[in-house]
């Protein structure tokens, strides 16, 4: 497998997460099937990165790495590091002990992710308890976790089944729950996909303030690319298992310089621009496995030479970008 | 979500490449075991009910007996194979009978609905709350021994276990556009439902059949068992195992383990199928939705 | 208030459908005896001579003297208070027949059903859980037992444990609490056996179901042990669908004990049945029959009763609990 060479940000000690040439495949030998390669985040304290790709291009893979969730059959390579713990190397209660303390996940689904038999009250002394917090203590801390979210009548919602709530308010449920060990690092992974638009943008601003309130490192994966330039301090691009470009949220905008990055700004629907055509990206989303040699994007590139065949391109500064693309002067905004 | 899925699939697809082995092993039996019973007078080493008290509870592995003989000294291949042909064609007369039943009833519920529906539907309730072995030994004590009245008792035992399921497939199929379609071309009800419903739910009536002929198996073997049901000189798979009770508290177990042994193989391996079939009909669902 | 009211009217319903299960079930019963082609009482005495007394008294006794629904209505009296006839052989009645017996054959679908119960779900937790060639292992050994009928295991487990190595009695229920159950545990294991196979695999889709949820996924984000999300999570979940299964298992194990009864000399309820049959005795017949329907039915009235109280989702006449 050919390597990227890294460019991008050195990971530091004091970062909340630092993902470096991280690679992971299942099953072995001939038939091991490549998910990820070479991909380096960062996410800084008190720091908002966005993490941006299709479905199938390996985001939440890559967030769940940082909890050490791999799926089954899943071999590592390179380093992760949450608050300087080495999560690859870790054993299982150092592992426990991390997530207990140090990060908490938000998933996408949050009607799927609260036990549906189990009282609202449950899922948020849950985390409490397993840090050894007592019953009757973790019971109050719910309280007032409910409160800070925005939950009305707090002591009848303890007491409430999942099902007799709406989606975003669930979804508050869970970020509640999520901050209740008081993480340094919030995984959120598509936190408002679920939800409808009023209600995204209400628990968008309810990350946001919270974690400005505590300090967290967030990393905020979405396909959603107007969302992350809009919420994220720096964005990485993904494409089939690759970061193709990172940026500072801001300059996502006016200078993309990945051709990808071009291609999923145009094809969503802009209220900031004029009314241009909303443009497809021709053909379909590829995985690491089956994308093309080179750079995998190459085949749906309208950029494409033969050069981009040759080889993974590295990343390399282009304005406020990194960018692994042979040619970012052709992207034009 | 996104990629731990297709890494399951990948797991699942493993454990479903390896899954025919069992199927082709229970075909091979059960096909076995049918020209078996076919053809047992012509394969079988002896006459089923040639005895030779000289010659008794021989151990399987016996010149001439390879699975040894009863205590009356009647080989216990050739009885095995002989009791194939009762033990078989008994559960299929169960199955098919079950089967014609439970689909009319559950088509005539589906397609009525209403009041005919719901009186359809409780009375599956009632049928499925006697014990299926309970409603064989009934008509027995009413007809006395023998096969058939249990063969037809257990037939409408078994209506719900078939008569459920074509009932919900009926309303479910029944719902989809394309009988719609059907409709507005002005097919007949009964003809839309003989013509297209029934084919499209025959996999699952096979994988429900594959199931019930095993139970009707040990039903009725369980009745022969009992000394309730095949009368001699006829004898099956249950009546043999009754017969060699004595022979086992004398420690001399075969004659009555081996044929208890044919019911296990047979009932695993129309459980088998049956799940196959099933897995096979819930796996292109889902290919569909 | 009114979610207490419609918790009442919800319960009556449940009940009265069960009754009338129950209803329905004792006329299919009583009326089956009226089945019998020709006159019933000569197929009974198999054409041997009797005197016009002696044929009188079968006829009363069989009910035949009555009309099918005078007959009836005097049999559901006489099973409401209680009474279920008078049987044919026994020359006693049919209720301290089957009470002189239903301790036995209780206490041996008790036995039965705790063992099957106890080690089904642990093989079903622990390959679901552990997955791979434990998991390979235990759907085989699922699949034989749940093809093993009653009777070859009662046979197995007789020539291996009774007869071979001595350990068990062959016959007979024993005496006093421990020998009773030193004399029942084989019929009891070989009742179990098969059921055993169902809830090992029941309960592995159950649980490996389960296993699999976001919510299960989530806990462990969040560092719940493993101990605590199995019981927590896994099993609490899949108690509702294997509390099911459990009851319709455990309501047919009573007929069961008609086979393992006859297998093991042990005199009890299914021992009584199938000599009833063999012998005609209809009164007694219709008696242990209709104890079975209706135990059925009640096993599954209460599981559906219990349902809403495991699974909050599943609503009570429409309201939630």
């Amino acid at each position: 497998m050919l390597m990227d060479k890294e460019t991008t940000a050195r990971p530091d000690e004091r970062d909340v997460l630092g993902i470096s040439r991280l690679g992971l495949a299942v099953g072995s030998g001939e038939r091991a099937t490549p998910l990820l390669a070479g991909v380096t985040v960062r996410v800084g304290r008190g720091e908002t990165v966005g993490l941006v790709g299709e479905s199938g291009s390996g985001k939440s893979l890559t967030a769940r790495t940082a909890l050490g969730m791999l799926p089954p059959g899943a071999r590592a390579t390179g380093r992760v590091t949450v608050s300087g713990v080495d999560v690859l190397a870790a054993g299982r209660r150092t592992l426990r002990d991390l997530r207990r303390t140090r990060v908490s996940m938000i998933f996408q689904d949050p009607r799927a992710s609260i036990n549906p038999v189990r009282r609202i009250g449950d899922y948020l002394t849950e985390g409490l308890r397993a840090r050894g917090v007592p019953a009757r203590a973790a019971a109050g801390q719910a309280l007032d976790l409910l409160d800070r979210v925005g939950i009305r009548d707090p002591r009848a919602a303890v007491r409430r089944y999942p099902h007799q709530f709406s989606g975003g308010m669930l979804q508050r449920v869970v970020i509640a729950g999520a901050l209740s060990t008081e993480p340094e690092l919030l995984l959120a992974d598509e936190p408002t996909t679920a939800l409808d638009v009023t209600t995204q943008a209400e628990v968008v601003g309810l990350l946001r303030n919270l974690q400005r309130d505590h300090g967290t490192g967030m990393l905020f994966v979405t396909h959603d690319l107007d969302l992350a330039a809009a919420v994220c301090d720096r964005v990485y691009v993904m494409y089939a298992g690759r970061i193709v470009e990172e940026a500072p949220g801001a300059s996502l905008f006016a200078a993309p310089a990945h051709p990808y990055t071009k291609a999923l700004l145009e094809a969503s629907p802009s209220v900031h621009g004029d009314k241009a055509a909303i443009k497809a990206i021709a053909g379909r989303p590829r995985s690491l496995a089956e994308s093309p040699s080179g750079c995998s994007f190459r085949d749906r590139c309208p950029l494409a030479g033969d050069d981009c065949a040759e080889r993974v391109p590295a990343h390399r500064p282009h304005g406020a970008s990194a960018t692994a693309c042979l040619r970012p002067e052709q992207v034009m905004p | 979500m996104t990629l731990t899925i297709p890494a399951l699939r990948a797991a699942t697809a493993g454990r479903r490449r390896r899954r025919p082995l069992g199927v082709t092993l229970a075909v091979a039996f059960l096909a076995l075991a049918t020209v078996t019973a076919v053809l047992a007078p012509v394969l079988a080493p002896h006459p089923p009910d040639a005895t030779s008290l000289l010659n008794s509870l021989a151990p399987p592995g016996t010149e001439g007996h390879p699975l040894g003989t009863d205590s009356t000294g009647r080989d216990v291949l050739s009885r095995i194979m002989y009791g194939a042909r009762l033990s078989l064609l008994a559960p299929l007369g169960v199955v098919l009978l079950s089967g014609l039943l439970g689909t009319a009833v559950g088509l005539l519920a589906a397609r009525a609905g209403g009041w005919a529906d719901a009186v359809l539907s409780r009375g599956m309730d009632i049928v499925f709350a006697f014990p299926s072995l309970l409603l064989a030994m009934l008509v027995v004590a009413v007809f006395g021994p023998g096969l058939t009245a249990p063969i037809c008792a257990l037939a409408v035992g078994y209506t719900p276990f078939v008569g459920r399921v074509v009932r919900s497939m009926a309303i479910q199929e029944g719902a989809r556009p394309y009988m719609e379609c059907y409709r507005v071309m002005g097919f007949g009800e009964w003809s839309v439902a003989l013509r297209h419903l029934l084919p499209n739910m025959l996999p699952v009536l096979l994988a429900q059949s594959a199931l019930a002929f095993g139970y009707a198996l040990v039903d009725l073997a369980a009745l022969s068992y009992l000394g309730l049901g095949v009368r001699p000189p006829d004898a099956d798979w249950g009546s043999m195992i009754a017969e060699a009770r004595s022979a086992i508290l004398q420690g001399e177990p075969w004659s009555g383990l081996l044929p208890g042994l044919a019911v296990i193989l047979t009932v695993v391996s129309v459980n088998v199928l049956g799940e196959h079939l099933g897995g096979a009909v819930s796996g292109k669902q889902r290919a569909g939705t | 208030m009114t979610m207490a009211r419609s918790l009442a009217a919800w319960l009556g319903r449940r009940a009265l459908a069960a009754l009338v299960t129950l209803l329905v079930a004792s006329i299919l019963i009583y009326g089956s005896l009226r089945l019998v082609p020709g006159d019933p009482v000569l197929a009974v005495t198999g054409g041997r001579r009797l005197t016009p007394d002696q044929i009188a008294a079968l006829r009363a006794g069989y009910g035949l003297d009555r009309g099918l629904v005078q007959g009836y209505l005097e049999w559901l009296g006489g099973v409401l208070r209680l009474d279920l006839g008078t049987s044919l052989t026994y020359q006693s009645g049919v209720t301290t027949l089957l009470t002189g017996r239903l301790g036995v054959s209780g206490l041996l679908v008790a036995y039965s059903a705790v063992l099957a119960i106890a080690f089904g779900l642990a093989v079903a937790l622990v390959s679901a859980v552990k997955g791979g060639l434990v998991d390979r292992a235990a759907s085989i050994v699922a699949a034989l037992t749940t093809a093993t009928p009653t009777f070859v295991a009662a046979i197995g487990l007789l020539a291996l444990f009774a007869v071979g190595l001595g350990w068990f009695p062959a016959t007979g229920a024993g005496t006093g609490l421990a020998g009773r159950l030193w004399h029942l545990t084989l019929p009891a294991v070989a009742m179990a056996i098969a059921a055993f196979g169902v809830l090992a695999r029941v309960g592995n889709a159950a649980f490996a179901g389960e296993l699999g949820r976001e919510h299960v996924e989530v806990a462990r984000s969040r560092g719940v042990s493993g101990g605590a999300i199995i019981r927590r999570h896994v099993v609490r979940n899949a108690l509702a669908p294997l509390l099911t299964i459990a009851g319709l298992l455990v309501a047919s194990l009573f007929v069961g004990t008609a086979v393992v009864e006859t297998a093991f000399g042990v005199d009890g309820v299914g021992s009584l049945l199938v000599s009833s049959v063999s012998r005609r005795d209809f009164p007694v017949v219709q008696g242990i029959a209709l104890v079975a329907v209706a135990l059925f039915v009640l096993v599954n009235t209460l599981v559906d009763l219990a349902l809403p109280f495991i699974d909050p989702r599943v609503t009570v006449g429409g309201l939630s609990r």
